[in-house]
């Protein structure tokens, strides 16, 4: 961060783009609504229609939406991670980049959230997935993987809200005293009677280092637990201990691309090169190296394990998803994840907004393929060759998978319009303070 | 609010502002050094300078809240796996014990840290007193949420003129009070 900055101009800067909608907004917020649109009107020809309409074929019941919860979820680690984790490890380089990495998570783990209610086809019995004395006679079992993926998804989303909203507090007081008339009334409410008092800080302070604690283990658990719903089944290409880091590194991996993706544009129309600098996601791209060289060998090491336990029904799933009908989605998967990525290694790429941008990009579309490789290719390729099928997504499962996206950007769009994208206290706290002394020594 | 230079009746508000970190470190010094308390420090940062003035490093009890809420968290959520499981108990293949420590230990887990979390968030509302709706107006500054810091008196006392001279004298930008 600038030595030149001062905290009068922090707040002015990081306010700047607040309120008022450029053209570029409208746009993209037009794109966002259409998909959205597109999403709903898919939704509700399943729900009308029922789950024919998806295209589930047995014995493949797991496709499209949960590859793609799976996918949201992996999105939404980067942000507790950065938040969280870096904070704990006094990494400066989060301090521009964690308020949106944060608001990222939030919104990821909402959109992976509509996939259980969607994909169980009637929707409006999806609270059956919660554990509560009820009369049907029907308790929930606390063995199940899939219950424990209730619990651990909807803790990991409360407490990064809460994270996220208590990081947010003193900066939203800070945009009540820039704004007038209803919107400060708002903005008041919501930031909850803040001054910055001594007791106020000393208290916060406290806490903030708590949820950094408490989050930090969540976002190691979290993609474990999701890895278990596969894991903790008998099902050839699932059945492997391999999958909690895999999956937690595998998301790690996709979270940071995210921010990247999310964050150059950011940069670059809200004019922030001052807070957002080409070394923040020079780290971030460094990340993915590191966790893109988990992913690469946790591949290899499946196929060495599928070959060396002599299962037969195990290595035919994976070679069956080399040369099989799903060989197209094992290339992607590893061409986008493992190949395309290691031009980060050169540092003009890696320093670069389109090397940046293409790449980011390449790896989220290399990771739903890969969550898909996991799960249709395994299902459709189970122990029984009589049961062998090959399941392809409908134009109503595609549809949905472009409305989650559009559901994603939506709250993005609208967040970086009505809250403050970059920490506005974090930033200052990066400064050097104003000193009288050093006016003086100046002076002289 | 009226400008100083202290003719107003002892008991009243004062508020200082400064625009630099160092003349507020030295106001909080001198305040101190002649004995005077009860003021409230204003910053659009957190410093630990300033919580080492103030609170001599005693550290925040939220932490307790913390704690409370992790241990009830993870009871309780193992409890309401263990009775289920007691009170609907499921034809388990292999003889494996109903109330099965490995399997509940996930959700233990979960409803520590979401349990311990929340409380930490009572915690942290009623130490820092929010929502704070009646704070005094000389509190509410928004130049304390921007680029200065400040000390306020919300009741002055008898030593409303000693107060004023030793923040002025401090290099507070600006005292005022009333």
């Amino acid at each position: 961060m600038s030595d030149k900055l001062t905290y009068a101009q922090v707040n002015r800067d990081i306010m700047r783009p607040l309120f008022t909608p450029t053209m570029a907004w409208h746009g993209l917020m037009a794109l966002a609504l259409t998909g959205l649109a597109i999403g709903g009107v898919c939704w509700g020809i399943q729900l009308v229609w029922g789950l024919g309409v998806a295209g589930y074929h047995p014995p493949v019941f797991w496709g499209v939406y949960i590859t793609t919860f799976v996918f949201w979820v992996g999105i939404g680690h980067a942000g507790t991670l950065i938040s969280a984790i870096l904070f704990l490890t006094r990494s400066r380089w989060r301090t521009g980049i964690y308020r949106a990495a944060e608001a990222m998570t939030i919104f990821a783990v909402m959109t992976a959230a509509l996939f259980p209610a969607i994909h169980v086809g009637r929707a409006w019995q999806a609270y059956w997935l919660f554990p509560y004395p009820n009369q049907r006679q029907l308790w929930q079992n606390f063995k199940s993987p899939l219950m424990w993926d209730v619990f651990a998804v909807s803790t990991y989303f409360t407490v990064s809200t809460v994270f996220f909203f208590i990081g947010l507090v003193p900066d939203i007081a800070a945009v009540r005293d820039n704004t007038r008339g209803y919107t400060q009334k708002l903005y008041a409410a919501m930031a909850l009677g803040w001054h910055g008092t001594d007791r106020q800080w000393r208290h916060y302070m406290a806490a903030y280092g708590f949820f950094a604690a408490l989050a930090t283990p969540l976002v190691l658990s979290v993609h474990s637990v999701v890895s278990w719903d596969f894991a903790m089944a008998v099902t050839p290409g699932w059945h492997s201990t391999l999958f909690p880091p895999y999956f937690v590194a595998g998301a790690i991996f996709s979270g940071c691309a995210m921010v990247i993706t999310l964050m150059l544009p950011l940069q670059r129309v809200f004019k922030l090169e001052a807070y957002i600098h080409t070394w923040h996601f020079e780290h971030l791209a460094k990340l993915c190296m590191f966790t893109g060289g988990i992913l690469t060998y946790s591949y290899g090491c499946e196929y060495f394990i599928a070959w060396y336990s002599d299962n037969p029904y195990e290595w035919g799933t994976f070679v069956d998803r080399v040369v099989g009908k799903y060989w197209w989605v094992f290339a992607t998967m590893v061409i986008c994840n493992c190949t395309i990525p290691l031009l980060w290694w050169f540092k003009k790429v890696r320093t670069s907004f389109m090397g940046l941008f293409l790449v980011s990009i390449v790896i989220n579309i290399g990771m739903w393929f890969e969550r898909y490789n996991i799960i249709a290719s395994s299902l459709a390729h189970s122990f029984d060759p009589a049961a062998w099928v090959y399941y392809t997504p409908t134009y109503i499962e595609m549809g949905i998978l472009v409305g989650s996206f559009a559901w994603f950007f939506t709250w993005f769009l609208l967040f970086v319009k009505i809250m403050p994208s970059v920490a506005i206290a974090e930033i200052k706290e990066t400064l050097r303070p104003p000193l009288k002394h050093d006016e003086e020594a100046a002076a002289k | 609010m009226s400008s100083s230079h202290a003719t107003g009746a002892p008991g009243e508000a004062v508020k200082a502002v400064y625009r630099h970190l160092d003349c507020l470190l030295q106001g909080i010094h001198d305040l101190q050094k002649a004995g005077i308390k009860d003021f409230t420090v204003l910053s659009p940062i957190p410093r630990h300078e300033i919580d080492e003035m103030l609170y001599k490093g005693e550290p925040s009890p939220v932490r307790w809240f913390t704690l409370a809420g992790g241990i009830l968290g993870g009871t309780m959520i193992f409890s309401l796996a263990a009775l289920t499981h007691a009170n609907w108990p499921m034809i388990i293949p292999g003889g494996k014990p109903l109330v099965s420590i490995p399997p509940f230990l996930v959700v233990t887990f979960e409803g520590t840290i979401l349990w311990a979390s929340m409380f930490t968030l009572v915690g942290l509302l009623k130490f820092c007193g929010l929502p704070a709706t009646n704070l005094h107006p000389a509190i509410k500054d928004p130049r304390f949420t921007n680029d200065c810091f400040g000390i306020v008196f919300e009741r002055s006392g008898t030593r409303l003129k000693e107060i004023v001279h030793i923040l002025e004298s401090s290099g507070a930008t600006e005292v005022t009070h009333g």
